[in-house]
């Protein structure tokens, strides 16, 4: 192994049998090492929740990684490669300025009897931000997220003075066996906290002073993007063998986890909160 | 009880029937570990080995079980270095099963030799000429390559992953596994072949003694192509059994295919390539040596029908199945001939270290036979006894089938239909 | 890996084993054993468990009576005299052939008991210890004070009387010059009755094994292998020397006496 150990020869047989071994040993170190060292910065950096969320959306299947534009009709099928950061598009960028956002023509969107109003924004894991008069950002689970966990058993908030990242986690929620995150739309410092019976949960405060909410979803995409929550919804819910009472339009309920007792209700949940 | 740790949206069963499960295997397993402690404080005298058949059992299985394990190493290669995506399915199960079939080699290993303590020497004072060095070497690198391999795949774990230095750790970790497979390739094609030339480097075993490439003997390269055809079948063939026995879809019908195809056109050139160095030891090598070939196989039971078996039933068969489309798109077919490939890969390791010690040598020799003891074979049944819980608690609390909860969810919108579809199947 | 120097400035220890004369009474075997501290087996040895360094078989002609006729090999490590397979296999060069005698040597204190070398060996001269050594009370004083016993779980085999040669090569350098091979026998050449055995340095032409070696009833084990060994056996009877080489089917039963 070294050259002072007893029967140790300098030969060709050596140097290649050596040289390989010490060479695979020092590039499978430098890689450990090299995880260890840039999970270090990543953790200094408090970078968790970013990569938190990175780790999610690398395992969620693929139909549900796909661009806003589809559900606009603007690609035929796309999946989103900035993980749902349209901040970070340039693609999206373009098809804005191509295109500006439709307004809609209603104060708000109603689908299967759920009411989205469109002064707020909507993220694709179920939280609207709504921007106050007084600067700060409003954070709330939509109607779908609301019925999803009814009355919730137990709502972990942050604390006021905590950070919240946009796609990091919210806060989390726990109905039934269901124990979820909810990816919070903005960036910003949270201020207030609400409770459940409020409608709202967070007020955030950005943290240099505008808040850039372009990749959240506004206006005329709510309704296309919601109808495809809706099946997404359906096929959570038969997956877990639940009869698909939603098929013909019906109407979800206040309390979707009372109508399906026998559903895995963390499964349906961790599907319609993007939490594999 | 455990449900926090068992991945979202998946279906296990409930904690007393998974212990009902665990608890034969664990049973087995105290009952091999007695067998090997014996085995370890008592002496190799409680195996049935002797001086003329040094190795046995253990050394037949390690070289079965570590070309079977190849799975893990191949699998990696063809989908991080040739990017053949399908493959991500049944990844985690590979190097879970790679991990198992590794590390259970070694610890027999440890068993198998005299001196356990004095493993380091090999480290401290290797003779690099000898193949056993060249295999001690990469397996336990790849061991450890295996090892760090893992590490993402247990740290995914639902529970793990809350702890930050856990999921950033398999975060950054998952996005060096290209260079781990790109080692895991390199060590894995040079033990497999090191393997291989164990038997055929040794002069004084003309039965086992190949011509070959530089210091390489033919040996090496067959068992290098044999590993690599066989390890995508015993994927193939454990998720189909863990299918079976869990009762659910774990991976497409496409990727199992996929397998068998690339397990057949392996197998195939394995067959061709087997078969010309049977020829040039038959007709050369072994002559050249003194040893006309017709005299190994006229020793009963040992006769030509081993030959035929190695090469014909266990390898043309099985990869003329996986290489014909309509056959491979059978289940029943597919799972054969994958289970045959297998067979015929352990048969030609059995050939290679059991028949090798049973020929004579000496012209007053007599053709020798050997049965393991119970110590032994309780040794062995604990390596499976490990390999399934291992594989058991992975599959349990792991997600070695990304695709899992989407096989669900369209099983169960097949089932829907089902009434509908019944007619036609 | 060591190799053999040039013959000629170097000895190559060899023996010659006279077929003829060995009349199978397998003193050779016990002399070999007393000398080197092969503890007596253990009660749950079988025949293919113990250690023999040198061990005697019985071969026959295959005919039946009358026609039937015997011969006694002996048969020890064989010392090959070029790429020996054992050497190369061992995974920390436990074995090494001695450039200076030629003498393929088992450093059992290395050994990590894998068997690699008994598997490669073809002459089955490689013993394993599968029990630890152990001597009747009282017969630990018969132990040879110049010879370590080995422990269980190492393997062994005839390294020509290390132990004497030791001996002797301190001797001559007590007079001031170099050990050659006839300064010492090995305990077999000395115990043997009929004198069947004979030892020497095949680089020196009146050596027995060179002069063996150049006669015409000489043969070696297994010459087509290429293993050069530097044991010369040697008898004037046609089928005896058949024995050199591969197995034929049905030729010979196996069995030893001693």
């Amino acid at each position: 192994m070294f050259p002072w150990n007893y029967g140790f020869h300098w030969g060709a047989a050596s140097y290649i049998f050596l040289g390989a071994f010490y060479t695979v040993l020092a590039v499978v170190a430098t890689t450990v090492i090299f995880a260890v060292f840039r999970s270090r910065r990543a953790l200094a950096a408090h970078e968790t929740e970013e990569i938190r969320w990175h780790s999610d959306f690398h395992d969620l299947p693929a139909r549900d990684r796909v661009c806003r534009h589809v559900f606009t009709g603007e690609f035929k099928s796309r999946e989103c490669p900035h993980a749902f950061d349209c901040r970070l598009c340039e693609t999206h960028a373009k098809l804005i300025a191509a295109h500006p956002p439709q307004q809609s023509d209603e104060t708000e969107e109603e689908i299967f009897g759920m009411s989205f109003p469109v002064d707020c924004l909507y993220h694709r894991g179920h939280a609207w931000a709504r921007p106050e008069a007084d600067g700060t950002v409003t954070v709330g689970l939509d109607e779908l997220g609301s019925r999803l966990v009814g009355a919730p058993d137990a709502v972990d908030l942050p604390q006021p003075g905590a950070i919240v990242h946009a796609n990091g986690t919210a806060f989390h929620i726990h109905k039934r066996e269901a124990d979820v995150r909810v990816l919070s739309p903005v960036d910003g410092e949270v201020v207030e906290t609400g409770a459940p019976g409020r409608g709202w949960y967070l007020k955030v405060k950005p943290i240099n002073g505008q808040m850039d909410m372009r990749h959240l979803l506004c206006g005329t995409e709510i309704k296309p993007w919601l109808m495809r929550e809706m099946e997404r919804l359906q096929l959570a819910l038969s997956a877990e063998g639940a009869a698909p009472t939603l098929a013909d339009g019906g109407v979800p309920v206040a309390d979707i986890a009372q109508s399906y007792p026998e559903a895995d209700w963390d499964a349906v949940c961790g599907e319609m909160f993007l939490e594999p | 009880m455990d449900k926090e740790f068992i991945a979202r949206g998946v279906k296990r069963c409930s904690t007393p029937r998974f212990l009902l499960w665990i608890m034969p295997w664990l049973a087995l397993l105290a009952f091999g570990a007695y067998s090997a402690g014996l085995c370890l404080v008592k002496g190799l005298n409680q195996t049935n080995m002797d001086n003329r058949f040094a190795f046995g059992l253990w050394i037949f299985l390690d070289l079965t079980v570590i070309a079977l394990g190849a799975g893990a190493f191949f699998t990696g290669f063809l989908l991080y270095i040739l990017k053949l995506k399908e493959l991500s399915a049944v990844i985690n199960s590979a190097v879970v099963i790679g991990l198992v079939c590794y590390s259970g080699a070694i610890a027999v290993l440890m068993v198998d030799v005299g001196q356990p303590l004095r493993a380091w020497f090999t480290f401290w004072y290797p003779n690099v000429h000898s193949m056993l060095t060249e295999v001690t070497f990469c397996i336990s690198c790849y061991l450890t390559v295996l090892a760090i391999e893992y590490l993402p795949i247990l740290l995914k774990n639902r529970k793990l992953r809350q702890v930050p230095s856990f999921l950033v750790f398999e975060y950054e970790l998952h996005k060096l596994v290209y260079v781990l497979a790109g080692v895991g390739t390199f060590l894995s094609f040079f033990h497999q072949g090191s393997l291989g030339g164990l038997y055929g480097v040794l002069r004084g075993r003309p039965f086992a003694f190949r011509e070959g490439f530089l210091v390489w003997p033919s040996t090496f390269f067959l068992f290098i192509v044999s590993a690599a055809a066989v390890g995508p079948s015993f994927i193939l063939l454990t998720t189909w059994l863990v299918e079976k026995i869990s009762r659910k879809r774990l991976a497409r019908p496409e990727v199992l295919q996929l397998l068998g195809r690339i397990s057949g056109l392996l197998l195939s050139v394995y067959v061709l390539a087997k078969t010309v160095d049977t020829l040039i030891w038959i007709n050369r090598t072994s002559p050249d040596a003194g040893f006309p070939a017709a005299q190994y196989y006229a020793w009963k039971p040992f006769g030509t029908w081993i030959l035929f078996a190695e090469i014909v039933l266990f390898g043309m068969i099985p990869a003329l199945i996986m290489l014909t489309p309509r056959l491979r798109r059978r289940t029943g077919w597919l799972v054969s001939a994958a289970a045959m490939a297998c067979l015929g890969v352990a048969l030609n390791r059995f050939v290679l270290t059991v028949q090798t010690l049973a020929l004579p040598t000496l012209a007053f020799d007599k053709f020798l036979s050997y049965w393991p003891s119970w110590q032994e074979t309780g040794t062995f049944l604990a390596v499976v006894a490990y390999g399934v819980l291992v594989y058991s608690f992975s599959f349990r609390y792991l997600q070695l089938f990304p695709e899992e909860r989407e096989l669900k969810a369209e099983v169960q919108q097949e089932e829907e239909e089902l009434p509908v579809m019944a007619g036609r199947y | 890996m060591t190799s053999e120097k040039k013959p000629g400035k170097t000895a190559r220890y060899g023996m010659t084993i006279d077929v003829d004369r060995c009349n199978g009474c397998g003193a050779c075997m016990v002399a070999c054993a007393v000398e080197n501290n092969v503890p007596p087996a253990h009660e749950g040895a079988t025949d293919r468990k113990g250690i023999t360094w040198i061990r005697v078989f019985q071969v026959d002609n295959g005919e039946d009576y009358p026609n039937r006729r015997s011969a006694f090999v002996p048969v020890l490590c064989q010392q090959c005299g070029k790429d020996a397979p054992c050497v190369s296999v061992c995974p920390q060069q436990a074995v090494e052939v001695d450039p200076a005698t030629g003498i393929v040597g088992q450093m059992p204190e290395r050994c990590l008991g894998c068997r690699y070398c008994m598997v490669a060996c073809p002459y089955h001269a490689r013993y394993f210890n599968w029990w630890d050594p152990a001597w009747p009370a009282g017969m630990e004083k018969t132990l040879n004070p110049d010879v370590a016993p080995r422990m269980r779980g190492v393997v062994e085999k005839c390294n020509f009387c290390h132990g004497r040669w030791h001996a002797a090569k301190q001797l001559a350098a007590a007079n001031g010059r170099a050990i050659e091979a006839v300064d010492y026998v090995p305990a077999c050449v000395e115990a043997c009755p009929t004198r069947a055995i004979q030892f020497g340095d095949l680089n020196r032409p009146e050596s027995a094994p060179a002069q063996a070696a150049k006669n015409g009833a000489s043969f070696r084990l297994l010459e087509t292998i290429g293993t050069e060994p530097k044991i010369y056996y040697r008898s004037k009877k046609n089928w005896v020397r058949q024995i050199s080489s591969a197995p034929k089917l049905g030729l010979g039963k196996e069995s030893s006496r001693g």
